[in-house]
């Protein structure tokens, strides 16, 4: 079987250059129908995200295969043959199996577990199933990595715990509230990292923002992309009550929000919890802030060690997930080495039924002496004998594929029925 | 038949707890919502050893001490399935199934055989009391159950210490919540038992109040938790402040039963 796998990773090639893979693919071309102009190549993916360009193919010659689609990603990309070729790897059947199910499976991710990879390459998939360029071996490969990708995502925790401060920010406010929906977060001072927080605060259902900033201006600016409400910076003591959660990120040297105001707001708000997520440096929450009952106060520091824990729970949970690759791998290479057999099984029925036929053919003479009826029984008896004789050497040979042991049974099967032809 | 069902019920408690620990140990939901099923099953076949114990006996299935324990896990798992078919809050499992479980075992010791239940007790306001009275303290039971539980979570989410078990155990609003909704049942519940009582006191021992010791311990733990749920509803107490305090009023609850058990001869011992 040949299957190979032509690819470039963000551990392999810089940005710059999967950029210009990338790129010039969006441009118009179809990568697949490229790729199976190639005529050796029988069946085909082609996956290109920010991260990778792969290319998988199952192909009747290999070393050729290699050289035109190598050819083929040059041409793309713009580049010299040279240049590229550092930045390739190159992967064959079982390692080319194994390394797009450790891809489909995030493994292989710039950030581990993430989810979007699974959802490209089902995209990937799509193209070649619409493009004709899938056949059963590329069929079954790819089933088998979004099977495999599953159980990698179920039985580890691969993808659970956030690996970045402003989504650990998130999970956090998720046990404290519960559902966000409903509640109100004020942002104080604009940022990078603290817009972000917020984009991923709406996305979860909270619904009214407050934004405050020492230029009122740019409170409205970022009020309006948010969709909420901007306050005088002065007032913010008096908003603090109004809100379920603050993410501040002010450049102030000294504290924006004072342990006094949060518990002036609390009384305020009848004890409702609170949630202060300081991720400004020097800090915007004066510390005693975070000592009042039902006040949560995290800072950039506190965030980036639960980030940090949740990447050594990820590490181990990739240890698990290898685990769970090798044995699909394995599970896969069983069904290939069954898939060998089907030649031998196909011809050794061929011949049978062509013995059957045959000898129905000479029979005919006396079997004129017999009604319809007859004849047809006569059929199914000779057929159900053949099939009773052939059931249990198939079934045996399946079983020793599972070993990865048939290839001399099949051959030995192969002469001594003589299916390669030369009847004696 | 009654006993049957009693020890079958007895047994799939404990099925149910050990799913739902192992479910908290190996991490895994698909444990915890097969033994909350299996609860259900041990709820079933409960409330069918209350019931053919009313048939057979003709009286209320709840007379002595033993029955009470009984009694109460019933009402616990009860109201822990509603909660759980509401919001899933499967961990809160874990906590009340070993503890239904453990009052399964204690009423099992009382459980031998049937006693005949003087006429006294018979009139129809006793039953009233006690089933009331006793639901409502195992609602008390689950509002502390939650408020130990949220006080887990709130030290570690407070102290930054957000481990795995942080993310097993119910959001801080989901456990306020409960334990609200624990507090604002179980409270007239245990009102109304308690009037049912007196109501029945005055007709079989001629007053309202005796000044018997274990009227005057509830009397006390049904003030402090009149305070509680006030300062909850009007005051706004909400979150850590009424949990530690929802676990406190059940100690105290605790503490006095225990020591009117051992140190007082009272009315209300009919064992």
């Amino acid at each position: 079987m040949n299957i190979i796998l032509i690819g470039m990773n963000h551990k392999t090639a810089p940005l710059e250059i999967r950029e210009r893979l990338t790129l010039a693919c969006a441009e118009g071309v179809d990568p697949i129908a490229e790729i199976m102009k190639i005529p050796q190549i029988e069946e085909a993916l082609y996956l290109a995200t920010c991260n990778r360009v792969e290319v998988v193919a199952k192909t009747a010659d290999a070393a050729e295969s290699i050289e035109r689609l190598k050819d083929f990603i040059f041409r793309q990309g713009n580049l010299a043959a040279e240049e590229l070729e550092q930045y390739l790897y190159l992967y064959r059947d079982h390692e080319a199996v194994r390394h797009l199910f450790r891809v489909t499976a995030s493994l292989d991710s710039l950030v581990m577990g993430e989810p979007q990879i699974l959802g490209q390459v089902k995209d990937a998939f799509r193209k070649t199933v619409e493009n004709n360029a899938s056949g059963i071996i590329l069929n079954k490969i790819l089933h088998h990595a979004f099977r495999t990708a599953k159980r990698v995502r179920t039985e580890t925790e691969i993808a659970e715990n956030a690996v970045s401060v402003s989504y650990a920010a998130v999970e956090l406010a998720k046990k404290i509230f519960g559902s966000l929906e409903g509640k109100t977060i004020l942002i104080v001072g604009a940022g990078e990292m603290s817009e972000l927080a917020a984009r991923h605060l709406i996305h979860q259902g909270v619904d009214r923002i407050l934004v405050a900033n020492r230029t009122y201006a740019r409170a409205l600016k970022m009020a309006e992309d948010f969709h909420g409400t901007a306050i005088e910076f002065d007032h913010l003591g008096k908003k603090l009550q109004e809100a379920d959660i603050v993410i501040s990120s002010t450049g102030a040297l000294h504290f924006v929000i004072t342990a006094e105001m949060v518990a002036a707001a609390l009384r305020r708000r009848k004890n409702r919890l609170l949630f202060l997520i300081d991720i400004a440096v020097p800090r915007d929450v004066e510390p005693q802030a975070g000592e009042i009952d039902n006040v949560y106060l995290y800072n950039i520091d506190n965030l980036q060690t639960i980030v940090d824990e949740n990447l050594k729970t990820r590490k181990k949970a990739a240890e698990k997930a290898e685990a769970i690759i090798e044995e699909e791998v394995l599970k896969y290479e069983q069904w290939q080495s069954t898939l060998e057999l089907v030649p031998t099984i196909v011809s050794l029925k061929e011949k049978l039924t062509a013995i059957v036929q045959g000898e129905m053919e000479k029979s005919n003479a006396w079997m004129q002496n017999l009604n319809e009826e007859d004849k047809k029984n006569v059929a199914i008896m000779v057929n159900a004998i053949i099939n009773k004789i052939v059931h249990q050497p198939i079934a045996g040979l399946k079983e020793e594929s599972l070993n990865g042991s048939a290839m001399p049974y099949a051959a030995a099967l192969r002469r001594l029925f003589r299916l390669d032809g030369n009847d004696v | 038949m009654d006993m049957s069902f009693f020890y079958a019920a007895l047994g799939i408690y404990l099925i149910s707890a050990i799913g739902y620990i192992a479910s908290l140990l190996i991490r895994r939901v698909l444990i915890a919502k097969i033994s909350t099923w299996i609860m259900g099953a041990a709820f079933a076949a409960h409330f069918f050893s209350f019931a053919f114990r009313f048939l057979l006996t003709g009286h209320s299935p709840v007379v002595n001490f033993y029955d009470t324990l009984s009694l109460m896990a019933w009402v616990m798992s009860g109201v822990y399935l509603g909660l759980q078919f509401k919001s899933k809050t499967r961990v809160l499992g874990a906590f009340v199934s070993p503890a239904t479980f453990l009052l399964m075992i204690a009423a099992s010791y009382g459980m031998s055989g049937r006693v005949a239940v003087s006429p006294i007790l018979q009139s129809g306001l006793v039953p009233v009391h006690v089933i009331l009275s006793v639901a409502g303290e195992a609602l008390f039971v689950l509002a502390s159950l939650a408020g130990a539980m949220y006080l887990m979570q709130d030290r570690l989410i407070k102290h930054k210490k957000v481990t795995s078990f942080t993310k097993f155990l119910p959001s801080l609003k989901e456990l306020d919540r409960i334990n609200h909704i624990c507090l604002l049942w179980g409270f007239p519940l245990l009102t109304l038992g308690v009037l049912a009582g007196s109501i029945w006191a005055r007709t079989a021992w001629g007053s309202h109040w005796q000044w018997d010791p274990k009227q005057v311990w509830t009397m006390l733990v049904w003030l402090i938790y009149a305070i509680l749920l006030h300062q909850r509803l009007a005051i706004g107490w909400k979150g850590h402040k009424a949990a530690l305090f929802s676990i406190l009023a059940f100690l105290i609850l605790l503490v006095s039963f225990c020591i009117e058990t051992v140190f007082f001869r009272t009315v209300h011992n009919f064992i």
